[in-house]
């Protein structure tokens, strides 16, 4: 029986072929492609300004200094060194009481201990930034809401993640226009919209994301007095807010400054109650160099209960609070069962040793001062007065408004490499390609003009 | 107060496995045993970290060139490629006909969740068919994509042997282009798995409906401490099914690497032969990178690099075969004290299929009822279904467990069957 069905092979086969070949084929990722066809160039000339990771005044990928150090101590450490056990499915205690002071007492001391004493806020230690919205979203996309809103233009995976995590609309909101935030047109367009481009029967709350400081691709972030118009408007309008947090630090160089849109959204006495949560998704990639570690965080900031609320003594264990803890263990469990080990043991060691950590604080102002020495040799030779804009100007990212002809030249013509958004990455420039990537700029900016 | 929404979220139960550590944890008594979570413990009872990749770790540590840079979105390479290998085989012919696609994955977990999502997206029709009794989490991981799930027989509770023909029969009765999710070595939880000859029956009935066969691999050389026995089935599956259906691998480092914590693995597919492949490799490999950016970004990289050191140098390569049988035959050592000294006790009923499973459990046949008392008066904890990690077992621990389980059975036995 057996036999003779298998001597029909030919035709399974046809009906396979056409099964895995109704796989289309997906587009290259628009920043990490790049990098891959970087590699392949053989020009000695070219230039990867594409991802964002740091690079110091030699183009090189260094450790940061504390980073070493806690290495160094993880390796000689007879516990640490000695297991590489599973981690709970949300990451280890040490890990969440570490970041969570940070995060919430330390970056957000007036509000902050606020949520944490009253069991306010549940946490996952997540596969950096990418994994906090992934888990995030798949969480929303369960219980409150398939809407979000995300700025136009943002980091192009901000897209792909809630698409592919059960988002079902997702919108863009106008964030930047002639070279300024679009602060009118963003607000005027979520008072609009909203919720009547929502379909009829979904009148759940829609999502919104929020990039904390370091706008990825702009480099251009709302004033505070801009943000308190915003924040005001989502509140007001019930939006979820999603805080994306990859650059605290990169702004000013001093990591608890950065968190002013944290300080701002947990103000308890502005908004008293996010009645449906504010979700904190936090990467350790950028302002520890951290990248291919993979850690950082989700803080889903829950609702007031009526026995929590407005109360100064800290509660019984916040039920709300379990239950969340429950629900995201199922969808961490669900992915990956648990997280990476060693990034968080790095984590836990430069948060909980005082001298490991003030280093850590010196490590990131002496890599947003050589961000700013760039800066200010590019305008020193191209005189584009947004390069030091530093008011508003911040980050890894400086967005040269290029089109994607623009783009394709410089990538071309003289291998200097850009996103294709025209999103330059000003940690790949150092004084030994500045002439060079300066005069090529020129030359292309130029480009329009004579076409 | 503004009604939230997330007033109706409810509470779940915790995971029973966490539940076991917890308890395990608080219990004062001076003797407890934990035979719950299936890590590898060494004969202290502690976990242990495999000589070879010590010498890796030192290896990376000092290398002028590591820092902390993305890997690419698919994974790290030089893990990816040998990886394949190890499970293929080096003279597989799907790697030298350049038809396997290879991405890292977090461990096996995060290999099955990409094949979930990828099924899902693709061919959401799809029933996708599990072991009974299986791996906690199997059933989970497909769910929560959407697809629906069913099982087939595989354990004869009264033999505590294979129920071929129901896993058979299962097998025929399946929609044609079913999805089959095998266990290719030391299942869990039963630590029983077909022969070779069994094996060739399944993957022929599988040929015969057109299904695809998805190999869970968390334990290839942790069964019988050589990576080419342990990888028997899939070889076979790729062999057998290279003309008839895609074969899915979820391959695991946890186990026989020791890196549970560091999540390292790879998601494989081999594709059929076939003259398409040169556009349906790149466009099963985009949608696979689409799925991991869209939930990780890219893989972490401090496991990757260690495995990938293990597997590319071959002093490494080398210890690390020597750690695996290490692992192996202390387990297997473990299992003879333990059904030794049970037949020493005179603990009514047959012990023997201890000795005959394999890997890091033992489906004991022990009941709920017994398993409580086990907790409750020895302190020793399995999980409810009876499934003990023998890797708790040591020299020091291993008599008073037979003690125990001699006790709850005699306490609860009369008249049952074991």
């Amino acid at each position: 029986m057996l036999r003779t069905r298998l001597s029909n092979v030919g035709l399974w086969r046809s009906y396979y072929t056409s099964s895995l070949s109704r796989v289309p084929r997906a587009p290259p990722d628009k920043v990490l492609g790049l990098s891959e066809h970087f590699k392949r160039e053989k020009s000695a000339k070219k230039i990867d300004l594409t991802v964002g990771i740091y690079k110091d005044a030699w183009g090189k990928v260094t450790t940061f200094p504390s980073v070493v150090k806690a290495q160094k101590l993880i390796e000689s450490h007879l516990e640490l060194n000695n297991n590489l056990s599973y981690l709970p499915i949300t990451g280890t205690k040490e890990f969440q009481e570490n970041v969570l002071n940070f995060l919430f007492r330390e970056s957000c001391p007036q509000f902050g201990p606020f949520y944490l004493a009253h069991d306010r806020v549940s946490f996952v230690q997540t596969l950096s930034g990418t994994g906090a919205l992934a888990v995030a979203a798949k969480f929303l996309a369960l219980f409150i809401s398939k809407d979000i809103w995300i700025p136009d233009p943002s980091w192009a995976n901000h897209k792909n993640i809630f698409q592919n995590n059960g988002f079902e609309n997702i919108h863009r909101y106008s964030y930047y226009k002639d070279g300024q935030v679009d602060i009118d047109g963003w607000i005027e367009q979520l008072k609009t919209f909203a919720y009547t481009r929502q379909s009829e029967n979904n009148k759940n709350p829609p999502c919104i994301i929020l990039h904390a400081c370091c706008h990825n691709p702009t480099g251009l972030d709302p004033t505070k007095e801009q943000w308190k118009k915003i924040i005001d408007t989502i509140y007001d309008l019930k939006m979820v807010p999603i805080v994306d947090m990859a650059y605290q630090g990169l702004e000013s160089g001093d990591m608890l400054r950065d968190a002013y849109l944290m300080r701002l959204c947990l103000d308890v006495e502005k908004y008293p109650n996010w009645s449906n949560g504010l979700f904190l998704c936090q990467s350790f990639a950028k302002n520890m160099g951290l990248y291919g570690e993979r850690v950082g965080s989700l803080s889903v900031v829950t609702p007031a209960t009526t026995n929590n609320r407005n109360s100064n003594l800290p509660q019984q264990i916040n039920p709300l609070q379990q239950n969340i803890d429950s629900q995201l263990k199922k969808i961490v469990r669900g992915m990956y069962s648990s997280p990476p080990g060693y990034g968080s043991r790095v984590v836990n060691v430069v948060l909980s040793n005082a001298k490991l950590k003030q280093q850590w604080f010196k490590d990131v102002d002496f890599m947003v001062q050589r961000l700013h020495y760039v800066r200010k040799e590019m305008f020193d030779r191209l005189g584009w007065p947004a390069l030091i804009n530093f008011a508003q100007q911040h980050g890894m990212f400086y967005y040269t408004k290029f089109s994607p002809k623009q783009v394709d030249t410089l990538r071309n013509q003289y291998f200097v490499y850009l996103t294709g958004d025209g999103r330059l990455s000003l940690s790949g420039v150092n004084d030994s390609n500045i002439d060079y990537l300066c005069e090529a700029l020129e030359a292309v900016s130029k480009m329009s003009e004579l076409a | 107060m503004s009604a939230s929404l997330f007033n109706s979220i409810e509470l779940l139960p915790p995971d029973a496995l966490f539940g076991i550590k917890q308890r395990y944890g608080q219990d004062q008594r001076t003797i407890k045993v934990d035979l719950g979570i299936g890590a590898y413990r060494d004969d202290n009872g502690k976990p242990w970290v495999l000589p070879s990749v010590k010498d890796a770790e030192k290896l990376i540590h000092n290398d002028s060139s590591y820092n902390h840079e993305y890997l690419g979105i698919t994974g790290l390479p030089t893990l990816t490629s040998n990886a394949a290998k190890i499970i293929f085989g080096t003279q597989s012919e799907a790697l030298q006909e350049d038809r396997v696609i290879s991405v890292q994955s977090l461990s096996g977990t995060g290999a099955l969740h990409i094949s979930a999502k990828f099924f899902s997206k693709f061919f959401p029709d799809k029933l996708v068919y599990l072991s009974k009794p299986t791996w906690a989490n199997h059933m989970a991981i497909f769910e929560n994509q959407g697809l629906k799930t069913a099982t087939y027989p595989y354990w004869a509770n009264e033999t505590k042997s294979l129920d071929l023909d129901g896993f058979l029969g299962a097998i025929q009765n399946a929609p044609e282009g079913s999805v089959f999710v095998l266990h290719s070595c030391a299942h869990n939880p039963t630590g029983l798995d077909p022969t070779n000859k069994q094996w060739v029956q399944i993957v022929d009935a599988i040929a015969s409906k057109n299904h695809i066969a998805l190999f869970d691999t968390a334990y290839q050389g942790f069964a019988t401490g050589d990576l080419d026995k342990d990888a028997y089935a899939v070889r076979l599956g790729v062999e057998k099914l290279s003309t008839v259906s895609p074969v899915f691998v979820c391959q695991s480092f946890a186990k026989n690497a020791g890196m549970y914590g560091e999540r390292v693995g790879c998601f494989h597919v081999a594709l059929t032969k076939q003259a398409q492949n040169k556009t349906i490799k790149p466009a099963v490999t985009s949608q696979l990178a689409k799925i991991i950016r869209s939930e990780v970004s890219n893989p972490p990289a401090y496991g990757a690099k260690i495995v990938a050191k293990l597997l590319g140098t071959p002093e490494l390569t080398e210890q690390w075969h020597k750690d695996m049988v290490t692992m192996s035959s202390r387990i297997t050592k473990m299992r003879h004290a333990l059904r030794d000294h049970l037949i020493s006790l005179g603990t009514p009923g047959n012990w023997d299929h201890i000795v005959n499973q394999c890997g890091m459990f033992s489906f004991t046949g022990l009941t709920p009822q017994m398993v409580k008392r086990l907790e409750e008066t020895h302190a020793v904890y399995l999980v409810a279904s009876g499934r003990a990690s023998i890797a708790g077992l040591n020299q020091g621990n291993v008599e008073y467990v037979a003690k125990a389980i001699d006790e709850v059975v005699r306490f609860y036995a009369t008249g049952a069957k074991l």
